[in-house]
């Protein structure tokens, strides 16, 4: 490699001449490649975002062919967190502090639960095609359409699943407190067991993500390693994770912003958005993107001071 | 006397080398041993919890498969839990009717083809822009594309629907391809996030000698980057395309199928999860419902049956399109190898 580059360059004098006007020529291209997304971001998403959080400061009320507003300061914004209440006992406040919770939880779970299935996926086994299809089912079921039938939430199928129990692989907290498990233990086991569910079906995408990120680091770098008697266990801390490490903060937002996406709090904006409280719909929804912001700012402050997920070749 | 030393000395060594030798034949052997156990605990364990994983995923899904092929006048039988008493194909038949399954998967996969192209374009070229061509202020773009991510497309829905109304954008496909081929389409700020993380971790030596052999940017991004950055092509354009594919938001909130002339596979299904009536007008319009008969029509089971198949007619293009594609994900460790 070195050799190559001393033949190729002919004199340092000429390389610094191309290198300025390169590095000049790739800004503007760097500007040119970003006009799409700048022309995007101010036409499609600036104005109704500005629109929005107006908007979220009024009541509004739909009229014939457009909207009516009457200014009510930070009412809709108190209203969401101190008097609004949801389906008897559960309240917006409830909802947003449960889904931080779950968020919180569920971030290192998934994380670690998704990067060990696709160092797994990576293997080399016999049936490899149609595990990893399996295992992409949970993406694809993860649409709204698909889910609200396939679930039968509500739905006669639903409510007949339910009476027979078929649903459940098996009733696992009856099973439990048969055997003579105390009441405590078995929610707890429950729980855990649903969480499994829980995370199988968030960790879809990130398994995919993690499985191209494993398969572009440089394949002569295990070659070396394997060489030199390394074993599997080694390649993985040393070769595999610093390699992966800056996809760990891609994952990382899309799961915290798909937790809060698929979230009771994200259901309870929907609710009110559909039962035309679209002032207070908007309050919530703002105050949500602030917590989902809040949560990713400590996130990224946490990544920064453990220098984690820095490639080799930034800067 | 002399000779007799030295076929001693010889014996001796060649005693010495046959059984250094064994020595070392027993132990790599033993080596050998051990490794073929070690591959087959770790293979049998890879199996062994995979598809424990895999059984739980499928559960559900091989559920809804067997309800479809059963036969609709068995729907009421106590009996039958699990495997049909009578195999019939007579609900995918229905399920077909109803949601108008060919007309709409053809619409469908042109949208989704459609959106995922002008996808790729606008958020490879971002996240390469964000990733390697730096210039005063993209690092404070950067952080407007990740509030891109964290607003959720319903909080944005009135003042969207509002807007697009003004520019005459509503009712029609081009909003949609609009919004995809300026990188705000479904979770494109994801997808520039993917694409900047592997650009980044692309060799400089890579653009460094392109650019000495005289490569522009244009040609350095299509020609040298792009093709080494297959991994993230390959799953931007797979999540790209099975988000579009799903997509009952963004098309409900624009009405595409406002004319009646546009169906799409995930309005049709919500239709006939939400609308009875129009799917037994429908059925009664092809003739479907005289064939056969009241006593099964009017079970409520019958209706909840047709749509789940109808959802395992939407997602059972997308499954097999997937076997085909995962095969890029292989593909690709090849080609980085070239990089090295």
């Amino acid at each position: 490699m070195e050799n190559l580059k001393a033949t190729t360059i002919k004199s340092p004098k000429e390389v610094k001449h191309i290198k300025v006007k390169h590095s000049t020529q790739k800004k503007i291209w760097g500007v040119i490649f970003l006009l799409p997304w700048i022309i995007g971001f101010i036409t499609l998403f600036a104005f109704p975002f500005v629109q929005s959080v107006i908007y979220s400061f009024f009541d509004i009320t739909p009229i014939q062919g457009g909207v009516d507003l009457s200014f009510v300061g930070f009412e809709n914004y108190h209203y969401a967190f101190f008097e609004h209440t949801f389906s008897t006992e559960s309240s917006f406040q409830v909802e947003l502090l449960n889904t931080i919770g779950d968020a919180l939880i569920n971030l290192p779970v998934l994380l670690i639960f998704s990067l060990f299935i696709a160092v797994l996926l990576n293997k080399e086994f016999r049936g490899r095609a149609v595990i990893r299809a399996i295992f992409f089912i949970p993406v694809i079921l993860n649409s709204t359409a698909v889910s609200t039938v396939m679930s039968g939430a509500g739905s006669v199928m639903g409510d007949i699943f339910l009476e027979e129990n078929t649903m459940m692989i098996f009733d696992l907290s009856k099973y439990l407190t048969n055997i003579g498990i105390g009441e405590e233990l078995v929610t707890l086991v429950v729980g855990l067991v649903d969480r499994v569910y829980t995370i199988l079906t968030l960790s879809g995408v990130p398994i995919l993500l993690f499985l191209a990120a494993i398969q572009s680091v440089p394949k002569h770098l295990y070659e070396a390693a394997t060489i030199e008697g390394a074993t599997a266990y080694e390649m993985f801390w040393l070769i595999t994770l610093p390699n992966v490490s800056p996809h760990l903060i891609t994952v990382s937002i899309y799961a915290i912003v798909d937790t809060f996406l698929t979230s009771s709090a994200a259901t309870v904006i929907s609710y009110e958005y559909n039962q035309l409280n679209w002032g207070l719909s908007l309050a919530m929804a703002w105050s949500y993107v602030v917590v989902i912001m809040m949560l990713l700012m400590v996130l990224f402050i946490f990544v920064k001071a453990l220098k984690l997920g820095e490639h080799a070749y930034e800067n | 006397m002399k000779t007799s030393t030295f076929t001693n000395y010889f014996n001796k060594s060649k005693d010495f080398v046959s059984e250094k030798y064994e020595a070392f034949n027993t132990q790599s052997r033993k080596v050998k041993r051990q490794k073929k156990l070690k591959t087959f605990s770790s293979l049998s364990f890879t199996y062994f919890f995979l598809i424990g994983l895999c059984f739980v995923i499928l559960f559900p899904t091989i559920q809804q498969l067997l309800q479809a092929f059963r036969a609709p006048q068995d729907l009421n039988d106590p009996s039958v839990i699990w495997i049909p008493k009578t195999w019939s194909t007579l609900n995918v038949t229905i399920s077909i009717k109803v949601i108008d399954y060919w007309k709409a998967l053809f619409n469908t996969f042109r949208l989704a083809s459609m959106s995922m192209i002008l996808q790729l374009f606008s958020t490879s070229l971002a996240g390469y822009a964000f990733a390697r061509l730096k210039f005063k202020g993209s690092n404070i773009l950067f952080m407007f594309v990740v509030f891109t991510i964290v607003v959720p497309p319903q909080a944005l829905s009135l003042t969207r629907f509002l807007y697009f109304r003004q520019l005459n954008l509503l009712e029609t496909r081009w909003s949609i391809y609009l919004m995809n081929g300026l990188g705000m389409g479904i979770r494109s700020g994801i997808f520039i996030f993917i694409f900047r993380q592997f650009f980044a971790g692309l060799p400089k030596e890579l653009e460094e000698s392109a650019q000495i052999d005289g490569a522009g940017v244009l040609r350095t991004f299509f020609q040298v980057m792009l093709p080494n950055a297959r991994g993230a092509l390959v799953t931007v354009a797979l999540f790209s395309f099975v988000w579009a594919w799903n997509d009952s938001y963004f098309v409900g909130l624009f009405n595409l199928n406002a004319s009646g002339e546009f169906p799409l596979l995930t309005m049709q299904l919500l239709n006939v999860a939400e609308n009875t009536q129009s799917v037994y007008a429908r059925l009664s319009y092809s003739g479907v419902l005289a064939d056969i008969g009241q006593d099964i029509w009017k079970n409520p089971l019958f209706l909840s049956t047709i749509s789940n198949v109808s959802a395992l007619l939407i997602m059972s293009p997308l499954l097999l399109g997937y076997l085909f594609v995962q095969k890029g994900f292989v593909e690709s460790i090849e080609r980085t190898g070239i990089v090295g």
